[in-house]
């Protein structure tokens, strides 16, 4: 049940937020509810714990807005200029965390930022394919794949372990 | 009259960047492109027009509204990875258009993930 909680919380407060009104027969209604979805759709458990930072958490959510306002207007320019000229690439970048939320998080991360998505994730080779609607040249693909990889640095930075983090550090080095 | 002003402002910026998302679906090339002006300029749109209404509404509505965002930034990425997914495995990527494809010949066969 304790394991349950935080999911009930948070069920609890959406369906307050959804109902508009901080009423006690929304709040009870809202528990009841949500101790039924939980007890009836089992997540199964979240094993690995994360080191969260909030500070750097709350500035992984303020780039990502900022970015996502950059990604808005660097596609619509794209649509502009380039129309049916406009070319993208499929490129291969190393994934660095082991945790499935991590990678969750990041894949998100990606595909508000910069014209870019997640396509395929192979956790075997620790790769996975991302797609950037932009580049060029092979000078635009390093330039995209270098922002890859600084995303993944920021989430890291925000929720990853030290070692993943000096990791990306590293890796964001030899690219530049 | 500011807050008039400062919603007037974010509705009609919000709209300017949906209108282009819409452009872009009817002008970008392929699939993977058109998932693009899909998800970024329509979700910046829809969130800035939230911004503009929600300087409007009471404080209740307004949280409402902060909910609809969330649900969009939380949701049109995993849509867009999908949908991208399918279509190169579907065959509807078109390599002409790509400036490399490091993904070639390097899809798993059918996996249930």
């Amino acid at each position: 049940m304790s394991a349950r909680l935080p999911s009930v919380l948070w069920l609890t407060l959406v369906w307050v937020l959804l109902w508009g009104t901080f009423t006690p027969v929304s709040v009870v209604g809202g528990v009841l509810v949500a101790v039924l979805v939980t007890a009836l759709f089992r997540l199964p458990p979240a094993i690995d714990r994360l080191p969260v930072r909030p500070l750097r958490l709350l500035t992984l959510l303020l780039f990502l807005l900022w970015d996502l306002v950059v990604s808005g207007a660097e596609v619509s320019w794209q649509v502009l200029r380039r129309g049916p000229r406009a070319r993208g690439a499929i490129m291969a970048v190393p994934l660095i965390s082991s945790s499935d939320l991590v990678v969750t998080v990041m894949a998100n991360a990606i595909s508000l930022s910069p014209g870019t998505m997640a396509l395929q994730i192979d956790h075997a080779h620790d790769v996975w394919y991302v797609y950037a609607l932009g580049p060029r040249d092979h000078a635009g693909v390093e330039r995209a794949r270098r922002r890859v990889v600084d995303m993944q640095r920021r989430v890291l930075a925000a929720l990853g372990s030290p070692d993943e983090h000096a990791e990306a550090e590293r890796l964001l080095g030899r690219m530049s | 009259m500011i807050l008039d002003a400062m919603s007037a402002v974010l509705l009609l910026l919000g709209a300017l960047s949906c209108v282009l998302g819409g452009l872009g679906l009817v002008r970008l090339p392929d699939l993977p492109s058109r998932m693009q002006a899909a998800t970024k300029p329509q979700t910046l749109g829809l969130l800035l027009i939230l911004a503009g209404t929600a300087l409007r509404v009471e404080l209740e509505s307004a949280v409402t509204l902060l909910l609809v965002g969330l649900f969009q930034v939380i949701t049109a990425p995993v849509i867009a990875q999908l949908l991208g997914r399918s279509a190169y495995r579907g065959g509807s990527v078109s390599p002409e258009l790509l400036v490399v494809d490091e993904l070639a010949g390097k899809m798993p066969e059918e996996r249930s993930s």
